[in-house]
């Protein structure tokens, strides 16, 4: 196990180091104009020159590479140069991240304690009105644009149950709404999984044999039914943990969150490349903790599993 | 076998008595007729072997006796008296959990998937322990590493903590017949133990389950189509098609006496019997269609010397002998004299010597 996660922690550092230098490569790419911001117009071609050569953007290619490289490993993230000039990225950060930590942890709980529930009890009330209400959902949230309904739920849900339509921190209950809207993709996907799972795990002989044995309908269930179904739902961790970043950049913008989705959006728009760089380097790395999480959670539940071996569950 | 009587047409070595079973179910909104009118009595302490062609009813039948159908079949009509209760009639889950484990337990066809994979094997036994016969903890623990022992498991101890890939398809079935008298039951139903094993291990099992009968004291239903199988275990044996008992009689009765031309043919299928060069006898046609109301003799229409009235009533039970009886009018003294077919006289000489 040990030797497992240090192996993967390696491969994750090699993801990590292939995703930034690929990014930072792609912002070397854009066009320098972006640089001015909107005093483009009124600067002439020294002062241009000048603020790129300020910027460290005059260096050949390979000193800039081996310069950002040598600041990361030195934990120096760079300041931020337009978006706000001298500032260093990391106390952008701290006052943007716990915005955009609590929203998604919270978002990321109510998708598993509502979306396991659900799924729980369709399988429960499999082939009956419940289920079907549930798989309703689960269609309108897959089929539906994520755009649509979460516009619906500000325009018409803050209306109905009296929340505020924007955020505010000192307000507890503007957090509901776009936390729940947040949750709304991996909740249909944890309930329909789970409950395919489940209906899987129900159909297979050890279950007649268990029921053969004389166990309660309700042993079964929670100690072989659910357990079991758990094994490939450890899979689908990563995927909600994806889902809430790329959720947490549109519902940030939509309820004017402080947070790091809206803050990406901007800084790339901004050309703020340091900036940039350093929250791509902050979502990969919780993208590639939510899939190593869940592969050890996987090996964990199923022994089958054996991590060291092989290198790798998947 | 001991006729005392205690009550009425309940002989005191019956453990189970089924009485004119009907299952049905529903599929796709239409009815489905599996088991037809099919009765049986257990005796204490036999092995019964129930024969006959997939779809021929064999597990939905003794299914019933434990309230496993499947949730769109149930009991149309019929009981089933065990322990002086008709348990045909138990509709809830908690009136079934004083039959399942501990009265009647199951041993399953496929020993690959009849076990939980991410339960080690000794919990899976340890739950039959803890749940009928009241041990919790250490004690039951102990239990469980002699039943594992007494199923030819050896190191116990070790095993117990292993997981089911860890083990063989024989152990893992050893593994399911110890959960089965882990439950310590009367009567224990075994749906095909050995078609999924190989042939040498085919034989240890049934080895097995013949020590356990005779240790636990169990009453074993064989359920199978391995003619083989049956002939190495049964006391008796049962001939089902078409969700019907059409003969039953004891092993050495049905094997060299029998009576019903579909106990005929599916004898006349036997490798064992076959002429080195000559095809292989096969029964030509398929069984009836459940969904349909069959008239006369199910199997009649597969019957190329069928009888007009095999058509049109279905025959009763003829006796043969106290412990032989069989559905066919052949047997009635009106019809004509039919011989049964070559093969079936040369059983007597292949097996002769058993």
């Amino acid at each position: 196990m040990l030797k497992y996660s240090l192996k993967r922690l390696l491969q994750s550092m090699i993801t990590l180091f292939v995703i930034v230098t690929l990014v930072f490569l792609l912002m070397r790419l854009m066009p320098e104009e972006g640089y001015y911001g909107d005093r483009g117009d009124k600067l002439d071609e020294a002062q241009k020159e000048a603020i790129l050569t300020d910027m460290g953007l005059r260096d050949p290619l390979y000193i800039q590479l081996k310069n950002f490289y040598s600041d990361l490993l030195h934990g120096d993230f760079g300041t931020s140069i337009i978006y706000r000039p001298k500032v260093p990225v990391i106390d952008i950060l701290k006052d943007k991240l716990p915005y955009s930590l609590y929203l998604g942890l919270s978002a990321l709980a109510i998708a598993l304690v509502f979306g396991l529930s659900l799924g729980v009890l369709m399988t429960r009330f499999k082939g009956k009105i419940g289920d079907k209400l549930g798989t309703g959902y689960i269609v309108i949230i897959n089929a539906v644009p994520a755009a649509v309904y979460y516009l619906l739920l500000q325009l018409y849900v803050t209306d109905i149950l009296k929340l505020p339509i924007l955020f505010d921190s000192d307000n507890p209950a503007s957090w509901i709404l776009p936390a729940v809207s947040m949750s709304l993709v991996s909740m249909a996907s944890y309930a329909m999984w789970l409950r395919r799972y489940m209906v899987d795990e129900l159909n297979k002989d050890y279950i007649r044999l268990a029921r053969a044995k004389g166990l309660k309908n309700k042993v079964i269930m929670v100690k072989h039914v659910m357990r079991n179904a758990f094994v490939p739902m450890a899979q689908l961790l990563p995927m909600s943990v994806l889902y809430t970043i790329s959720g947490s950049i549109y519902i940030e913008s939509l309820y004017s969150i402080p947070g790091m989705g809206g803050l990406l959006v901007d800084a790339i728009q901004r050309q703020d490349n340091p900036l940039v760089q350093t929250l791509v380097l902050v979502f990969s790395s919780i993208g590639i903790l939510g899939l190593f999480l869940g592969d050890v959670l996987m090996a964990i539940f199923d022994p089958r599993i054996k991590l060291s071996k092989q290198g790798g569950g998947r | 076998m001991g006729a005392v009587k205690e009550k009425v047409n309940v002989k005191s070595d019956v453990v189970l008595s089924a009485e004119e079973i009907v299952i049905k179910f529903n599929l796709r909104g239409k009815n489905l007729t599996a088991i037809r009118g099919c009765s049986l009595e257990l005796h204490k302490g036999e092995s019964l072997a129930i024969v006959g062609e997939s779809g021929s009813g064999k597990s939905v039948f003794t299914k019933s006796f434990m309230g496993l159908l499947d949730s769109n079949g149930w009991i149309d009509s019929g009981s089933i008296i065990y322990k002086g209760n008709d348990i045909a009639s138990y509709k809830t889950e908690k009136d079934w959990l004083k039959i399942r484990g501990k009265e009647i337990a199951m041993v399953f066809q496929d020993p690959m998937t009849s076990l939980n994979p991410l339960k080690t094997i000794g919990k899976q036994v340890q739950e039959a322990v803890e749940l009928h016969q009241g041990f919790k903890g250490d004690e039951a623990k102990k239990l469980v590493l002699e039943i594992l022992n007494d199923v030819g498991i050896s190191e116990p101890e070790k095993r117990y903590k292993q997981y089911p890939h860890e083990f063989s398809g024989g152990m893992r079935q050893r593994v399911v017949i110890a959960i089965a008298v882990a439950c310590r039951p009367n009567i224990l139903i075994c749906d095909e133990p050995t078609t999924a094993l190989d042939v040498t291990i085919q034989a240890q099992i049934l080895q097995l389950l013949k020590n356990m009968q005779k240790k636990y004291d169990l009453t074993i239903i064989y359920i199978t189509h391995d003619l083989g199988v049956v002939a190495n275990v049964a006391d008796r044996i049962a001939v089902m098609y078409a969700g019907d008992i059409i003969e039953i009689g004891t092993s050495e009765e049905v094997f060299y006496n029998p009576q019903h031309p579909y106990t005929w043919a599916l004898l006349s299928s036997l490798p064992q019997l076959g002429v080195k060069g000559e095809d292989l006898y096969s029964i030509s046609g398929t069984p009836p269609n459940l969904f349909k109301e069959i008239k006369g003799d199910a199997f009649a229409p597969r019957n190329p010397r069928a009888l007009k009235i095999d058509f049109e009533i279905r025959p009763p039970y003829f006796e043969l002998s106290p412990t032989h009886k069989a559905r066919t009018w052949l047997l009635d003294p009106r019809s004509p004299k039919v011989e049964p077919p070559e093969a079936i006289k040369k059983i007597r000489q292949v097996w002769g010597g058993k």
